[in-house]
C-alpha cells in the first residue's frame, strides 16, 4: 500500500511496527528473552553445535551479521541517496564482519589469540586489565593501548566521536542497522536529557574505578586476600550490569519502544569519553541562519535525542557531546539548514538583515 | 499589564516567549480557535506522510503555557471593540479586555472563484490548516497515524462560526466507504506540491492541475520547471499543464472530477491549493487593511488603532521596491514576532526586511532561492547552467549592467548568505559562476560542483 523508496516521504508513523504498538512490545520482549538466554543459560550451546559453530558466541556473532546487514539494506533503501549514509553504512557492515566477526573466530583456528581489533577500552573494559593484557602478545598488548591513549581521542578531536560511534562500533552498527526504523522512538524531552548526563558520567567513573581497582589488583594487590576479593566481586557487578545488562539485554532489547541508542546514549563510557573529547575537538553541526522552518524532522530522527530544532532556530551551530555524528538530522532536514563539518574555521555566513535574534526554549 | 496575543503560530508565540522574558508578572493571554499547542504548519505534509507525528512538529514541550503562565483561549476572535479595547469571542464567551493587542492570525486559504459551497460538495478541501490535515488524512488514510491526532481536536467547535478557516471539511470517503483513489490538487505552487507529494506517498497517483504554462512560473524557469515535472511524472504523478478550472463535479454529495477547459479530469478527493490570504475578514474595519487583506502596520508594527500590533502572515509590510504587502513566510513570520514582543513592551523598534530568499524541497530535488528573481526589471539578464556529471543541478544567475542581483539554484544545497553578501557586494557574473563552489552546503562526500566550461 505504501510507497517507500530512497526519496519518497517516510511513513513511519503509520506502521504499526514502527510505533509502541503491541507488536513492537512483544518484539521488544523476544529480543530481551533472546539476550537472556544467550547471557544467563547454556541453552543456545546445542543450537550452535546444529549448526557446526563452536559455541553460543559464534552463533551470536553469526546472527549478529545477518540481521546487521538486513538492517543496513534496509535502512540503505530508505536513505541511500545520502552518500554519508552509504559509505558510512558499507563501512560498519565491512568492519563488523571482517574485524568484529571473522578475524577475532579465524584466529583461534590457527593458533592466534582471539582479539577484537575494533574495540577499545573501556567499551571492551577487560582490555586494561593486567590479566587480559598480559595474556596478549606484545603487539596486540601495544595495539590495544595505543588504540584507547592515541588513537581513539586523537581521531575524536579530528572527527568527532563518530568515527568510532557512527563507522567502526558494533554496537553503533547494529543501532544504525537492525536498529534504524526505530531512531524517533529516542526521547528528545528535557528529562531524558537530565537522565542521560548523570548516568552515563556515573558508568564511566565506575570503570575508571574498576580498571584502577584490577591494576592495583594485578600490581600486588593480590596479595591482600580481602582487596582481592572485592576486585573480583566489582569486577563481577560491571560485567553483569554493565557488560551484560545494559549493553545487551537492556541496550538491544529496548530499541523497538525506546530507540536503538539507550545504551550509548545513557551508558557506554567509550561514549562519555569520546564526548567530552568532541566538545573540545573540531567537529560541529553547523547551522545555516534563518532558514530553519522548525518542521522537527531532525530532532525527531536524531537517535541522541538531541533537540537539534532548538539550535537551527537560534541559527546557533553546534557540538554536542552525546551527537554520534550519524548525520541523519543533517539528511532528513528538508530545507538543507544542518551540515556535519570538521571545521576549525568559523562558518562563513552574514547574520541575516534580522539581527542578533534569539529564542529561549 | 493586560497583554492579549490572536494566534499562537510562529510570530504569536515568538512574540509570548519574549514578553514573558523580560515581564515575569505580566499577564499574557494566548487566543487560538485552531490548536492548543504551537505548532509548525510547514510541517502539515509529513503528519500526513506519518513522517512525523503531531507532537514531533511542536517546537516547544506541551507544558510551556503552564510552566511560563500563559493564559489560553481555545475559541474564534469574531472582532475588536478598539475603544473599549476587547476582543470578541464567538460561542458567546466574555469578552476578553486588552492594554495592547498582537494580532498574529495567519493566512487562510484562498477562496476559490470557481466553487463555494463546503457543505454540499463532500471530498473537497484545502491544506493549510489543522483541520485541512484532518480532512486530508481520512480522505487518503482513513484518519490519522498510529500517533494520533492533536490533543483537543474539537475544542474550538463550541466557539467557531461557519466561515471559520478551522472547520473540519465534509469527508467523502466516509460517505462512501472507501478510501479515496484518485486525488485531484488544484494549483500549482509549494502547498500545492506538498499535497502532491503526500498523496504519492501514500501510494497513488495524483494530478496536478496547473493554469499556467509550467509549475510554479513565480520561482522557476520553464527549463527548471521541466525537470521538477519529469521527476514528478517519473513517481507517476500526473501533471496537468494549462488547465483552467472551471467548476467542480459532484454526484449525491460527493465530489467526482473537475471541469476544466480541456475537459473533465475524474477525481474523488480534490484539494485546492491556490495559494493563501491574509485570515483577516473577522477584522471588519476595526484597522485598515490592504488590497490583499493584510493587516496594515508601520515600520513600528503598529495597526491603524491604539495599542494594536500585528505581525506574521496577517501584517502588511513594505517591502524592499515599496510595495505594501505581507510576507508569508516562516522565518519572517518569527522575526515580526519577536520584534513585535519589543514593541509590545514600548520599545521603539524599526522592521527592516533583507534580501529576500527561501529554499525548499521538490520532490527530492533542492531549490535555494536569493535576491531578485522573476522581477523582469529593466535590462535584467540571466545566465543559466546545467550541471550533467554525479550530480545533477542547475544554476541561474540573473544579472543587471554587469551586477549580480539574484540566484535560483536547484539539485544541491546552498548557503544563502553567501549568495546574498555576493549580491550586496555587486559581484559580477563571471566572478559568481567561478565562485559558486564557495557557497556550497552540500552534505560531505557530495562530489563538488562541476559547471561545465562553455556550457553558457
Ligand atoms: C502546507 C504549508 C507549507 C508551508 N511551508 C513553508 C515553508 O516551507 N517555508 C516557509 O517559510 N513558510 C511555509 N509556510 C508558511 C508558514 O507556515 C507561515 O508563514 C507561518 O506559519 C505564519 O505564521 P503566523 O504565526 O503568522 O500564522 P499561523 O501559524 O497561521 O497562526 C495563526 C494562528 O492564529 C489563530 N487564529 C487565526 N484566526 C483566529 C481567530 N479569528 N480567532 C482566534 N484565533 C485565530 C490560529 O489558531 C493560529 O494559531 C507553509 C504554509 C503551509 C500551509
Ligand atoms: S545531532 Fe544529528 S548527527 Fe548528531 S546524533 Fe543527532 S541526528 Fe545524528
Ligand atoms: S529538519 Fe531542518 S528545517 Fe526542520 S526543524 Fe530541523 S533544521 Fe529546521
Amino acid at each position: 500500500m505504501y510507497a517507500q523508496g530512497q526519496d519518497g516521504l517516510m511513513n513511519t508513523y503509520r506502521s504499526p511496527w514502527r510505533n509502541r504498538t503491541p507488536r513492537t512490545y512483544a518484539l521488544s520482549a523476544t529480543i530481551i528473552g533472546f539476550y537472556c538466554l544467550l547471557y544467563f543459560t547454556d541453552v543456545l550451546e546445542p543450537v550452535a553445535q546444529a549448526v557446526k559453530l563452536q559455541n553460543k558466541w559464534y552463533l551470536y556473532g553469526a546472527l549478529y551479521c545477518v540481521f546487521m546487514t538486513i538492517g543496513g539494506i534496509y535502512m540503505l533503501r530508505t536513505h541511500g541517496n545520502s552518500r554519508y549514509h552509504k559509505l558510512r553504512i558499507t563501512v560498519n557492515i565491512l568492519v563488523q564482519i571482517v574485524l568484529g566477526f571473522t578475524l577475532p573466530f579465524v584466529m583461534p583456528f590457527f593458533g592466534g589469540k582471539e582479539f577484537y581489533w575494533s574495540y577499545f577500552w573501556p567499551l571492551k573494559y577487560d582490555y586494561f586489565f593486567p590479566d587480559t593484557l598480559w595474556g596478549l602478545p606484545w603487539y596486540m598488548a601495544l595495539y590495544t593501548l595505543l588504540g584507547s591513549l592515541v588513537l581513539t581521542p586523537v581521531l575524536a578531536l579530528a572527527f568527532g566521536k563518530r568515527w568510532y560511534c557512527s563507522w567502526v562500533c558494533g554496537c553503533g552498527a547494529l543501532a544504525n542497522t537492525f536498529g534504524d526504523p526505530w531512531r524517533h522512538m529516542t526521547s528528545s524531552s528535557t528529562a531524558s536529557w537530565r537522565f542521560e548526563k548523570y548516568s552515563i558520567h556515573a558508568v564511566l567513573l565506575f570503570i575508571l574505578g574498576l580498571t584502577g581497582i584490577m591494576l592495583v589488583d594485578g600490581f600486588g594487590g593480590k596479595q591482600i586476600g580481602w582487596f582481592h576479593e572485592l576486585a573480583g566481586q566489582t569486577k563481577w557487578v560491571y560485567g553483569f550490569f554493565v557488560g551484560s545488562v545494559l549493553s545487551g539485554v537492556i541496550g538491544t532489547g529496548v530499541y523497538p519502544v525506546l530507540g536503538p541508542r539507550i545504551w550509548c546514549r545513557n551508558f557506554c563510557p567509550m561514549a562519555a569519553i569520546l564526548g567530552i573529547t568532541q566538545k573540545a575537538g573540531r567537529f560541529r553541526i553547523a547551522v545555516k541562519p534563518d532558514m530553519c522552518i522548525s518542521c522537527g524532522n531532525c530532532t525527531t530522527y536524531c537517535e541522541m535525542g538531541i533537540d537539534v530544532r532548538a539550535y537551527a532556530q537560534q541559527n546557533e551551530s553546534f557540538t554536542r557531546a552525546s551527537c554520534v555524528g550519524c548525520g541523519m538530522c543533517a539528511h532528513v532536514c528538508p530545507r538543507g539548514v544542518l551540515k556535519l563539518e570538521n571545521g576549525a574555521l568559523e562558518l562563513n555566513t552574514d547574520k541575516a538583515a534580522s539581527g542578533q535574534l534569539s529564542i529561549d526554549f | 499589564m493586560d497583554i492579549v496575543i490572536i494566534g499562537n503560530g510562529a510570530a504569536g508565540m515568538n512574540a509570548a516567549l519574549d514578553v514573558r522574558k523580560r515581564h515575569p508578572d505580566w499577564s499574557i493571554t494566548l487566543i487560538s480557535e485552531e490548536s492548543d499547542h504551537f505548532f509548525s504548519r510547514t510541517a502539515l505534509m509529513w503528519i500526513h506522510s506519518g513522517q512525523l507525528s503531531h507532537a514531533d512538529t511542536e517546537p516547544l514541550e506541551r507544558d510551556v503555557y503552564a510552566r511560563l503562565n500563559f493564559r489560553r483561549v481555545r475559541a474564534r476572535a469574531t472582532g475588536l471593540d478598539t475603544t473599549a479595547k476587547k476582543v470578541l469571542l464567538a460561542g458567546g464567551l466574555e469578552p476578553v479586555p486588552y492594554d495592547r493587542l498582537l494580532v498574529a492570525c495567519g493566512s487562510r486559504p484562498r477562496p476559490t472563484p470557481f466553487w463555494s459551497g463546503y457543505g454540499e460538495l463532500a471530498g473537497v478541501g484545502h491544506f493549510v490548516t489543522h483541520q485541512d490535515l484532518a480532512w486530508y488524512e481520512k480522505e487518503v488514510h482513513g484518519g490519522p497515524s498510529l500517533a494520533g491526532g492533536p490533543p483537543n481536536a474539537e475544542a474550538h467547535l463550541a466557539a467557531t462560526t461557519e466561515d471559520s478557516p478551522y472547520q473540519f471539511r465534509p469527508v467523502a470517503a466516509e460517505k462512501r466507504g472507501r478510501l479515496a483513489k484518485e486525488v485531484a490538487v488544484i494549483g500549482g505552487g509549494l502547498i500545492g506540491i506538498e499535497a502532491v507529494e503526500v498523496a504519492h506517498a501514500a501510494g497513488l497517483h495524483p494530478h496536478f492541475l496547473i493554469r499556467e504554462e509550467w509549475f510554479w512560473p513565480m520561482a522557476l524557469s520553464k527549463a527548471e520547471s521541466t525537470w521538477i515535472a519529469a521527476r514528478m511524472a517519473e513517481h507517476g504523478v500526473q501533471v496537468h499543464l494549462e488547465h483552467e478550472i472551471e467548476g467542480l463535479n459532484g454526484a449525491d454529495g460527493l465530489v467526482t472530477g473537475v471541469k476544466t477547459n480541456r475537459g473533465d479530469i475524474p477525481a474523488d478527493c480534490v484539494v485546492i491549493a491556490i495559494g493563501v490570504v491574509p485570515n483577516t475578514e473577522w477584522l471588519g474595519d476595526a484597522v485598515e487593511r490592504d488590497k490583499f487583506g493584510g493587516i496594515v502596520v508601520d515600520e513600528g508594527l503598529r495597526t491603524s488603532a491604539e495599542g494594536v500590533f500585528a505581525a506574521g502572515d496577517c501584517a502588511s509590510v513594505r517591502w524592499f521596491n515599496g510595495v505594501q504587502r505581507p510576507e508569508q513566510l516562516w522565518y519572517t513570520a518569527r522575526d515580526q514576532g519577536k520584534l513585535a514582543a519589543c514593541a509590545l513592551m514600548g520599545d521603539a523598534v524599526t522592521y527592516k526586511r533583507g534580501s529576500f530568499y527561501n529554499s525548499a524541497k521538490l520532490f527530492d530535488i533542492e531549490w535555494t532561492q536569493a535576491g531578485l528573481v522573476g522581477f523582469d526589471l529593466e535590462d535584467q539578464e540571466e545566465t543559466y547552467l546545467e550541471e550533467q556529471g554525479a550530480v545533477r543541478s542547475t544554476i541561474r544567475v540573473v544579472h543587471r549592467r554587469g551586477e549580480v542581483i539574484g540566484f535560483n539554484l536547484l539539485g544541491r544545497r546552498y548557503d544563502h548568505t553567501v549568495l546574498i553578501r555576493w549580491i550586496n557586494e555587486r559581484r559580477s557574473p563571471d566572478w559568481v559562476l567561478e565562485h559558486l563552489h564557495e557557497a556550497s552546503f552540500d552534505t560531505e562526500f557530495v562530489p563538488a560542483l562541476s559547471i561545465a566550461q562553455g556550457g553558457r
